[in-house]
């Protein structure tokens, strides 16, 4: 007699096959990048939506531009006008640095000085795994954004862009556990490599010798090699250097330049050999 | 008599819950954002338990996936495994109260991001835990919201 109550698969067997394609496509997607095109396809599905997500930071951007009080805003004004005057005047002792050190440079027989033009962004995504860093930038292959391009903010140097699409590229954070660059220390040029730890505050400097010459304070820029990104950029500042007995190197914890967790508007860097404007005018 | 089709208010309520998680939060708040996603497939496993089972959990997971950007497979198990033990206790627990979902629920957070932790750590990513408790907390008191919703709608599409 046939038993109604079976059911067609035990609860068992199923987890038992579930956990096997599981393990078999994270291996699969570890280990080659043969599943790609479904993140590409992911991606453009969900890209419609960022405009839904961006909603409270837009009400909240047209309340600080549309709900401000005129006094507010000629505080402001103000404010901007002593910033601006300050600015310019450090930008004309840089100009006199730049061409000081071009001089310099050309009577060494140095290569020539790589001139960076950026393209103004904005962040339309954040990744919503708090594992995986990265964000989704208005600005993609149809702006001449490409893979491997760095992507500052305000205050220093925030990641680089993995994937491309037409209008729009996910950039990877430098606080990605997965994430990498070479530095060195403004002060005295001592070279190291900064990691992500999956923190938005915190990146590692790995196999500092107890000898280095790193102290609490000292402020990190991208030494540009490798190629990725421009030299003298900040990309931190030592918060702290500790060392466990036993140990061979020292734990040197880096406090980001970049306000990488609330940063909106981003600078894409275009590096070129001339000065020249490119195309887009930036 | 037909069973009447759940495509549309299971859709819906999955994409609110993509919404929701795609929502840009600073990095102190996003490790206490709980996971609409896995919350949505069990509130639908335990109420459908007949539709949707383990096979829907993975499928929910395999969007968390793409979403997460996490290596494929990765939520997929950790779905599969949440939404088996929400089907073997969906006859109990909807006998059960609010409360007691809701700590089963809690429960149920505490497994995955331990599952989680186990899995990153095969490929070397680190996942702290000290967050766990909070998240735990936040997602149980997200679920009574989340509870009744897919209650309502599983109540309006059947009559």
């Amino acid at each position: 007699m046939k038993n109604v109550f079976a059911k067609s698969s035990s609860p068992l067997r199923k987890i038992f096959l579930v956990s096997l394609v599981a393990f078999g496509l994270m291996t699969l997607d570890n280990s080659t990048s043969w599943l790609s095109p479904l993140y590409r396809v992911a991606d453009s599905v969900v890209r419609p939506l960022y405009w839904i997500t961006n909603i409270p930071a837009r009400v909240q951007e047209w309340g600080e531009v549309n709900v401000t009080s005129r006094t507010v805003i000629e505080q402001e004004n103000v404010r901007l006008k002593q910033e601006s005057l300050i600015y310019l005047g450090q930008l004309q002792r840089m100009a006199e640095l730049a061409a000081e050190n071009l001089r310099l440079r050309q009577l060494l027989n140095a290569t020539e000085l790589l001139v960076d033009s950026v393209l103004v962004t904005e962040v339309i995504g954040v990744s919503p795994s708090p594992q995986s860093h990265t964000v989704t930038v208005d600005r993609g292959s149809d702006d001449g954004v490409y893979v491997g391009q760095p992507i500052l903010d305000a205050e220093g140097l925030m990641g680089q862009i993995i994937s491309v699409y037409g209008g729009h590229s996910v950039a990877l954070l430098i606080t990605d556990s997965t994430h990498a660059l070479p530095v060195q220390v403004l002060r005295n040029g001592v070279r190291s490599i900064a990691e992500g730890t999956s923190d938005y505050n915190r990146m590692t400097l790995r196999f500092v010798s107890p000898t280095s010459d790193i102290v609490e304070g000292d402020q990190l820029v991208s030494s540009g090699l490798g190629g990725r990104f421009p030299v003298g950029y900040p990309v931190g500042t030592v918060a702290s250097i500790s060392q466990k007995p036993g140990d061979t190197f020292v734990d040197v914890e880096v406090d980001p330049s970049a306000q990488l967790d609330r940063s909106r508007h981003l600078l894409l860097v275009f590096t070129s050999k001339d000065g020249s404007p490119d195309r887009n005018g930036r | 008599m037909k069973p009447v089709s759940l495509t549309g208010p299971v859709t819906f309520s999955l994409i609110i819950a993509v919404i929701f998680q795609l929502i840009p939060v600073s990095g102190d708040w996003i490790l206490w954002r709980p996971n609409f996603l896995m919350l949505v497939m069990i509130a639908w496993v335990l109420y459908q338990p007949s539709r949707f089972g383990i096979g829907f959990a993975a499928l929910v997971g395999l969007l968390a996936d793409t979403l997460f950007r996490t290596a494929l497979g990765h939520y997929v198990l950790v779905f599969a495994l949440c939404g088996a033990v929400a089907y073997l206790l969906s006859r109990w627990l909807t006998y059960f109260s609010y409360f007691h979902r809701a700590v089963l629920i809690f429960l149920l957070v505490v497994f995955s991001e331990l599952l989680q932790a186990l899995l990153f750590s095969i490929w070397d990513v680190p996942m702290g835990l000290q967050h766990v408790p909070v998240l735990g907390f936040v997602s149980a008191i997200v679920w009574l919201l989340v509870d009744k919703s897919i209650a309502s709608l599983n109540f309006m599409y059947r009559s």
